[in-house]
């Protein structure tokens, strides 16, 4: 499934709330935690991550990966730690909201399936 | 710093995919199957680094560096094109921008005075005589300020050129003509002095005597004065009075004289001679309604001074000055603007030009540009390189043309023939045509480079790859405008060489003007003899007689002869009757003439005889005609025989002009002499009539001297023969006879110049041009050419093939052409001396000329298409 506008920023905010992260590790988690239904084009995790890093959301440091590979690893800041909880909670009511005005639509299909009542 | 970013970038991208593959091992895959899978999964690497780094801000400055690098490789790698490109843009900027800095100088804008619009000459016409002579009115001191009071005009002034003479100052004693100015006239110009002061109203106060100071223009400043930045307070002797300097006027300000200098106006009020005016008028006023004011006005002062007025009702015009001006008149606005004409010919020329080029050459290029799409280039980015390398191209191609105009406008300058300029003209690289130029050029070559950029859009990058660049799905319709193009490029030369070959011819023929006279080693030398010196009609023939007999005696001189009129052009013109007619309209140019008139100007005498020494000596009233004038007598009567009746000497001549006691009109004509240009060379002739001098006597004459050798060298011999008659009598400027013929021929030779220099310019590049394109689209079909030799075309099949595609497109180019000469004769007749019309010679060489181009375009690249092997051009796919 592809990405929907502009929530790629979300996911990876999310992801690196947990701790400090490389890029592949981002794309792999967002990937694996998502069922593997998300699927995050690696080329295009880049110029997001420097968009959120231009924004102070993030910020990264050298370090060694688990395979002693040098590698840059992103951790949130406080302002990316302000922006992810706007963020989800406005994520939230927005699914409510769809949700809601999904739903009713799923009775209705029902019903002309002659399967209600 | 953004290097060092660029570098992290790369490197993490580079680390992310090694994990990627890395992974992907472990999952059991071949290694090198294991990259391209994690490559695949990454995307387009360099677009996601290019994306990366978009997101600072910086990226467009490097693409712009990358880009310029590039576009100097790429232009480097075509050096014809990119010649013949900035070629086209330096000649059509550069002729453009010249030539209209110069006709803004002279014909637009030539004025520096504030308001100029406003500046008007009151003139008058009697209302009933429609056809009567409508002049300049000058009025006297008193009706200007009644004309003042009135209040009809914001301001009015007069001024008055006088003959002066300047004495004790460094550069001897000189005849000039001083302006006389009244106090308003230089504040209602509104231009500051330079340095000092102008004249104002407190130093031409009514009936006190003028202030004795003098304003300088900048030339005289420099001349006489040295550019003394101390002059102020200086004194100059005009007319054996110290007048003290208190301004000199900035170079454009040349208000009635270019070179001397002006002097406070006496407002003595019993001063009954008329002044010239000027008027400024008011500020949102009408010029119709002030015109009526003035009727109005004049007519209240005809009641009191009837004969300062056209008789009849009186109705008064204001001509505006910026309408009469000089330039703008004479034939020089004509020339400039058929010249503008041309230049404008030419910037089309080269716009088509750098059209073409830029055509033919992105079409090559849409191979690499569908090349750079299918690789990942997006279509701004593409269109952002293209635009780079042509405005690029566009630039250098301007700074060339500016370069270029600079040097024109000068040289232009220097060919205008002197004495066509309002004395304030001042030229200089107007900025608005340079912008409008160079804007249009570029605009040109921008649009023409972007096409196939453009074109590129469209989802056909597997049909342009696979044809290898030769496509000829993409370039049918490109082929169908460049051969447009090179139509257009064709006829616009025809166009402009046949109209240079008209001014040419025009001119050679002015050149082979027979005149009547010969100009050579002639001299003409004026005099003003000052009349309060010489008094009587006596002193002054006494001068004259001893001057041309002392300069006949010269060694060198072969002849020599003094008078006025006909020294060659010109002479009073009066009307006139002959025996036995009636009067009509006609007018006919006397002259006053000494014996040994004829010798020195070289004229012919047809009939009858010259005047004997004594009848010029006695003032007898014998006269010579010119044949022209000749032909008026009824067929079967003799001229010579006959009498004519003169209408200048029956007026009551004043003085300064002086007559002979026993003067009558009716004149006894006793030889008829050859015709000469007596109006100028592209003037029918004037029917003349000569008289001696000693009957009629102006201060101002004009000795005339044929010479052995060179006339100039004579000069200073006659100088000094003045000085033994009279020891203060400067003398005016000499001019060779040729000088005088030569301002004649000044501006059609200038024309004629400017107007071939242009139409070969827009040959050349329309050859240039017609060449690149044709052997272009020659060099196009070399795969084409293979399949047809390879299905057995013969080699003159190929030839008369493409030879045949690039005559239809020149003789189509032609045929515009030619119709739009004919228009062009049309329209050139009206600017043109004398009759002109085509000859079948020039419009052949015309269209020789460039079908020979065309030709050449088609043949050599042909020829080379004809010798190949039909293996090879098969495989030549590029």
């Amino acid at each position: 499934m592809e990405l929907l506008q502009g929530t790629l920023d979300l996911l990876i905010l999310q992801t690196v709330a947990r701790g400090s992260v490389h890029g592949h590790a981002i794309a792999k988690s967002i990937e694996s935690r998502s069922g593997d239904v998300l699927q995050v084009g690696h080329g295009s995790l880049y110029p997001a991550l420097q968009r959120l890093l231009k924004h102070g959301l993030i910020e990264a440091e050298d370090g060694l990966s688990e395979n002693n590979r040098k590698a840059r690893f992103y951790r949130l800041t406080a302002r990316g730690r302000a922006r992810l909880d706007k963020e989800v909670s406005k994520w939230h009511s927005f699914a409510q909201a769809i949700g809601r005005v999904l739903i009713p639509r799923l009775e209705e299909n029902k019903w002309a399936k002659g399967e209600g009542k | 710093m953004w290097e060092k970013r660029k570098e992290r970038l790369t490197g993490e991208i580079q680390t992310h995919i090694e994990m990627e593959t890395q992974e992907n091992i472990e999952a059991g895959m071949e290694p090198e199957a294991a990259r391209q899978a994690a490559l695949r999964k990454f995307g387009n690497v360099p677009v996601a680094s290019d994306q990366s780094r978009v997101v600072w801000g910086w990226l467009w400055l490097e693409q712009l560096g990358q880009d310029m690098r590039y576009t100097v490789r790429s232009l480097a790698k075509s050096p014809g094109f990119t010649s013949v490109a900035l070629l086209s843009l330096m000649l059509g900027i550069g002729a453009s921008v010249a030539l209209f800095s110069v006709v803004y100088g002279v014909v637009i804008a030539p004025f520096p005075y504030a308001h100029v619009e406003q500046i008007c000459w009151p003139a008058t016409a009697d209302k009933n005589d429609p056809m009567g002579a409508i002049g300049r009115h000058l009025y006297t001191l008193n009706e200007l300020h009644a004309m003042e009071k009135s209040g009809i005009f914001a301001g009015v002034w007069a001024m008055m050129p006088e003959s002066d003479l300047l004495t004790g100052n460094d550069v001897g004693t000189e005849s000039v003509t001083g302006v006389r100015m009244s106090g308003e006239g230089f504040n209602d110009l509104g231009v500051p002095p330079l340095m000092g002061r102008t004249i104002q109203p407190f130093d031409t106060r009514a009936n006190s005597e003028p202030a004795q100071v003098v304003v300088l223009t900048y030339k005289f400043w420099k001349r006489v004065f040295a550019g003394d930045p101390h002059v102020l307070g200086r004194k100059l002797n005009v007319n054996h009075v110290p007048y003290t300097v208190i301004g000199v006027m900035p170079p454009r300000f040349g208000w009635w004289t270019p070179d001397t200098f002006w002097l406070p106006m006496s407002m003595d009020s019993t001063d009954s001679r008329p002044k010239y005016v000027a008027i400024r008028l008011r500020a949102g006023v009408n010029k119709r309604v002030a015109e009526q004011q003035l009727s109005q006005f004049d007519q209240e002062m005809a009641a009191i001074a009837p004969e300062h007025f056209p008789k009849g009702s009186i109705h008064a015009t204001l001509d505006q000055m910026t309408a009469l001006n000089s330039a703008a008149q004479s034939g020089l606005s004509k020339s400039l603007n058929l010249l503008l004409a041309a230049v404008g010919l030419l910037l089309l020329i080269a716009c088509v030009n750098v059209a073409n080029l830029q055509l033919a050459r992105m079409t090559t290029r849409t191979r690499e540009i569908a090349m750079r799409v299918a690789i990942g280039a997006g279509r701004g980015r593409l269109i952002r390189q293209l635009l780079t390398e042509s405005v690029l191209l566009s630039l250098a191609g301007g700074v060339l043309g500016v370069l270029l105009a600079i040097g024109a406008t000068r040289g232009i300058v220097a060919l205008i023939p002197p004495d066509f300029m309002p004395n304030e003209a001042r030229i200089a690289i107007n900025g608005y045509v340079l912008l409008f130029t160079v804007g249009i050029s570029m605009l040109t070559g921008i649009l023409f480079g972007l096409a196939p950029a453009l074109r590129s859009s469209r989802p056909d990058l597997v049909g342009v790859l696979k044809e290898g660049g030769s496509g000829s799905g993409g370039s049918l319709r490109g082929q169908a405008m460049r051969g447009g193009l090179v139509v257009t490029e064709i006829a616009l030369s025809v166009i402009l060489l046949t109209g240079a070959s008209l001014a040419i011819r025009n001119f050679m023929q002015l050149m082979t003007t027979d005149l009547g006279f010969q100009p050579e080693k002639a001299l003409v030398v004026p005099m003003n003899l000052p009349p309060e010196r010489y008094k009587t009609l006596e002193q002054r023939n006494a001068f004259s007689k001893t001057l041309v007999e002392k300069v006949a005696s010269l060694p060198g001189v072969q002849a020599s002869a003094i008078g006025l009129g006909g020294f060659p052009f010109g002479g009073w013109n009066s009307p006139f009757s002959i025996e036995g007619q009636p009067q009509t309209h006609n007018q006919i140019a006397m002259s006053a003439i000494s014996s040994g008139y004829l010798r020195t100007m070289g004229m012919t005498l047809k009939r009858g005889r010259d005047f004997t020494p004594e009848e010029i000596q006695d003032g007898a009233h014998v006269a010579l005609i010119n044949e022209t004038a000749a032909k008026l007598w009824k067929a079967g009567q003799d001229p010579t025989s006959g009498h004519l009746h003169l209408d200048v000497l029956a007026q009551n001549l004043k003085p300064p002009v002086l007559v002979a006691p026993n003067i009558s009109p009716d004149m006894a004509v006793v030889g008829v002499v050859g015709d000469t240009r007596n109006w100028g060379l592209d003037a029918a002739t004037h029917p003349a009539v000569y008289v001696p001098y000693t009957l009629i006597a102006p201060p101002f004459r004009v000795l005339a001297v044929r010479t052995y050798g060179d006339p100039m060298a004579i000069l200073k011999a006659v100088g000094a023969q003045v000085k033994q008659i009279d020891d203060n009598l400067p003398l005016g400027r000499p001019y060779t006879v040729e000088e005088i013929v030569g301002f004649q021929t000044a501006q059609p030779r200038f024309a004629m110049a400017l107007l071939s220099a242009f139409a070969l310019l827009g040959m050349t590049l329309a050859a240039i041009g017609i060449y690149c394109v044709i052997s272009y689209n020659v060099t196009q079909k070399v795969h084409e050419i293979g399949v047809r030799m390879a299905l057995g075309a013969s080699r003159e099949a190929i030839l008369r093939w493409v030879l045949r595609a690039a005559l239809k497109i020149a003789a189509l180019g032609l045929l515009i052409g030619l119709v739009g000469s004919f228009a062009v004769e049309r329209v050139m007749g009206s600017y043109l001396f004398g009759k002109v019309a085509f000859d079948v010679g020039s419009i052949m060489g015309v269209v020789a000329v460039l079908s020979v181009v065309a030709l050449l375009a088609a043949w050599l690249p042909a020829r080379r298409a004809g010798k190949l092997d039909p293996v090879r051009a098969l495989r030549e796919e590029a």
